[in-house]
């Protein structure tokens, strides 16, 4: 998976491009909007990271240009954006933005939001979630651990889906705030960390191997930690 | 130089300058009164003259009769009828017809050969009706007039007709130099006129440019000061008392935004200092990678922190200027009361409260917006709750609107505090604030998501018992 990063930002460009080649992809970095432009033409990007305020040709413009030619208008684009004014999403939207993000961002938030922009087309949901000794039925909303079954709340339950759907993947608070409760502000972090204390409680504390882990200062993980956690 | 500026004032136009349309005005008025008196005097002066020039005519014409009634005038009037026109005091102008009874011109003193009419003779001593008109060869009126008279002394005198005639070539002349200076006097009178208007008006407007400097002289720092009213005249008592009450409301509001400035300072301040000082210190000597890890961990909480003050700003500044356009829909209290309850929840029960969600109606309102509300009124009740209390949710109709309170029982919050409660950077407990996820924002963003909708937020605290009340009007929403 091949992304192209058009930021003209250098630490930030530096740091994005590092964090996304540690997390899994092939970056390619354009510092300003003309060479991103002559990088997607090149051909070969899966997907662009654009920021909007750039110099000489900014966001709208290579995203106008992008959607304007047959060989790229394929191309999923997140915009980065330090504004966001409801006017500027939507004119990002509608010249052809897959999805938006505000800085600051967390950086965990990024690369979910590209994993699920790769991942586009329709979602299959599995009826049936593995993740070491648990199994999350999720037609009849029932996990079991080990074999023995735990009575989970609604909450308690959407909490797991989420983590459990996105194995492997570090959420950060605000991510679930958003998807479990429809919370969608920067609310108190305390709420999140209570909430899946909970859930550890009924999910993990009983049971030997811990599966829901904290990333300090990013946000909760669900997963079979390697060798070193066991 | 001011001179100059009226000058130009006034050729620029009357419409813009108050002082150019006065004086204007000032001068026609002027003008208009120097005309019609010069007018009126001038014909006044006119018919004077007339009338003593028409008496010297008739008195003429009674020398003549007299000098005719002498002995001997028969004869001296054949041969020597200049003798008569020099009775006329040698006036060149003057000319005499004597005409016999049966119609011959016995003698005509005419030397330009004026052709004058002759008007029927009325007898011996005619008067002014009698006079008659003429206009002389040079254009200059004339006045005739005729009259009998006997020729000689004697009993069978007979009965001639003696005609007097005058051109006033010089009275014409001298009457249009009389109307020369009528209308030299009433522009000049004009012209000190305006002058003296521009004058005055300057000198009367001295207030409203006093007025005009001081207010070019307020400035951010000198917002204190107040423009004076002292010797202003009383139509500008109420511009100039205006204008200080907008001082004094801009003065309030910088003040205000001053205060602002400093504590917003004041609250960055603090996780920059953090940030700098913790990463300062561990980069002072080499340590292990779990103290970096720690210490970036820290980092990231006190961004995060930073992050997200900044977003409270920016809602708080985009409410104020109703930039945030509210997407109201009727929602079921109860359900936004239970939905926000259950978002708490978890939090609630590590401290051992209990949360329970009561009562009913609907509120017209922007759901994320009201959730924002009621999440941040929350949080600070379950953060201040005494352990093993109850937090109460109510939904309360009524007439007047629908009204959502969050209750706690908990520290008492001081009578002195309440007021500021919903100020930003606002702490009751000054002690507090800093370590957790409050930003000192929460409460302000309340107020202003109540403004947008028209509602309102207050407090009320009892011994051990604080509630905070949203008021959602029943029309919906006012400002939009």
């Amino acid at each position: 998976m091949t992304i192209l990063l058009i930021e003209d930002e250098p630490k930030t460009g530096d740091y994005l491009q590092r964090g996304l080649a540690e997390s899994g992809f092939a970056v390619r970095l354009a510092r300003n909007g003309r060479d991103g432009l002559a990088i997607a033409r090149e051909g070969g990007i899966d997907l662009v990271v654009l920021d909007v305020m750039l110099p000489g040709m900014d966001g709208w413009q290579v995203l106008a240009a992008l959607r304007g030619a047959p060989a790229t208008e394929q191309i999923p684009v997140l915009f980065l954006t330090a504004r966001d004014e409801v006017h500027d999403r939507v004119r990002g939207l509608e010249l052809g933005a897959d999805d938006y993000l505000v800085k600051p961002f967390a950086f965990v938030e990024l690369v979910a939001r590209l994993r699920t922009l790769l991942r586009r087309g329709p979602v299959r949901e599995d009826e049936l979630i593995r993740i070491g000794g648990l199994e999350i039925d999720v037609i009849r909303r029932r996990v079991r651990r080990d074999g023995t079954p735990v009575v989970l709340t609604a909450q308690e339950f959407a909490l797991l889906h989420l983590l459990a759907r996105r194995e492997g993947q570090v959420l950060s608070r605000s991510l679930i705030a958003s998807q479990v409760w429809d919370m969608n502000f920067d609310s108190d972090t305390n709420v999140i960390d209570a909430a899946v204390r909970r859930l550890r409680r009924k999910i993990d504390d009983p049971f030997p191997q811990k599966l829901i882990h904290t990333r300090r200062g990013m946000g909760y993980v669900c997963e079979v930690e390697p060798a070193a956690g066991a | 130089m001011r001179g100059g500026t009226g000058g130009r004032r006034v050729m620029a136009g009357l419409r813009g300058s108050l002082a150019a349309r006065v004086t204007a005005m000032f001068v026609l008025i002027v003008a208009l009164a120097a005309a019609g008196l010069g007018t009126w005097l001038y014909l006044s002066f006119v018919a004077e003259i007339e009338r003593r020039d028409d008496l010297a005519l008739l008195g003429k014409l009674r020398q003549i009769q007299l000098l005719l009634g002498r002995p001997g005038a028969a004869g001296l009037l054949r041969t020597q009828p200049d003798l008569f026109r020099d009775t006329m005091s040698g006036q060149e102008n003057s000319l005499v017809r004597f005409v016999a009874p049966d119609g011959t011109v016995l003698a005509d003193i005419n030397p330009g050969d004026e052709r004058y009419p002759i008007p029927p003779a009325t007898g011996a001593t005619p008067g002014r009706g009698a006079i008659a008109s003429w206009t002389s060869r040079a254009g200059a009126p004339g006045r005739v007039v005729a009259g009998t008279a006997r020729l000689g002394s004697g009993t069978a005198t007979p009965t001639v007709t003696v005609i007097v005639a005058r051109a006033y070539a010089d009275r014409s002349a001298m009457l249009t130099r009389f109307r020369h200076r009528i209308a030299g006097a009433a522009a000049i009178s004009a012209l000190a006129a305006a002058l003296c208007a521009a004058w005055m008006l300057h000198r009367g407007l001295r207030p409203l440019r006093v007025v005009a400097r001081h207010a070019a002289l307020v400035r951010p720092g000198t917002l204190g000061h107040r423009l004076e009213a002292g010797d202003a005249p009383s139509e500008l008592q109420p511009l100039v008392g205006a204008l200080n009450a907008m001082l004094a409301r801009l003065q309030e509001g910088y003040a205000r935004l001053s205060a602002f400035s400093a504590d917003l300072a004041h609250e960055f301040r603090t996780p920059v200092a953090n940030l700098l000082g913790q990463s300062q210190v561990m980069l002072a000597r080499p340590r292990s990678t779990a103290e970096y890890e720690g210490l970036l961990a820290s980092n990231i909480e006190e961004l995060e922190r930073l992050a997200r003050m900044i977003e409270s700003m920016l809602f708080l500044a985009r409410a104020g200027q109703d930039e945030v356009a509210p997407a109201s829909q009727p929602l079921r209290a109860l359900d936004e009361l239970a939905k926000v309850a259950d978002f708490y929840e978890g939090m609630a029960e590590d401290r051992g409260l209990h949360l329970a969600c009561a009562g009913d109606g609907v509120v017209l309102a922007d759901p994320a917006l009201l959730r924002r509300a009621l999440a941040n009124l929350l949080s600070n009740a379950v953060r201040h709750a005494s352990p093993g209390s109850t937090i109460v949710l109510r939904a309360e109709a009524g007439a007047g609107g629908t009204t959502l309170s969050v209750e706690n029982t908990g520290t008492p919050i001081a009578p002195e505090h309440l007021p500021h409660l919903f100020e930003r950077f606002y702490r009751a407990d000054a002690a507090r604030g800093h370590g957790d996820a409050s930003t000192g924002l929460g409460l302000s963003i309340v107020r202003a998501i109540m403004a947008l909708h028209g509602g309102t937020a207050t407090v009320h605290a009892g011994e051990d018992r604080v509630r905070f009340t949203l008021h959602f009007p029943a029309g919906g929403h006012g400002q939009r």
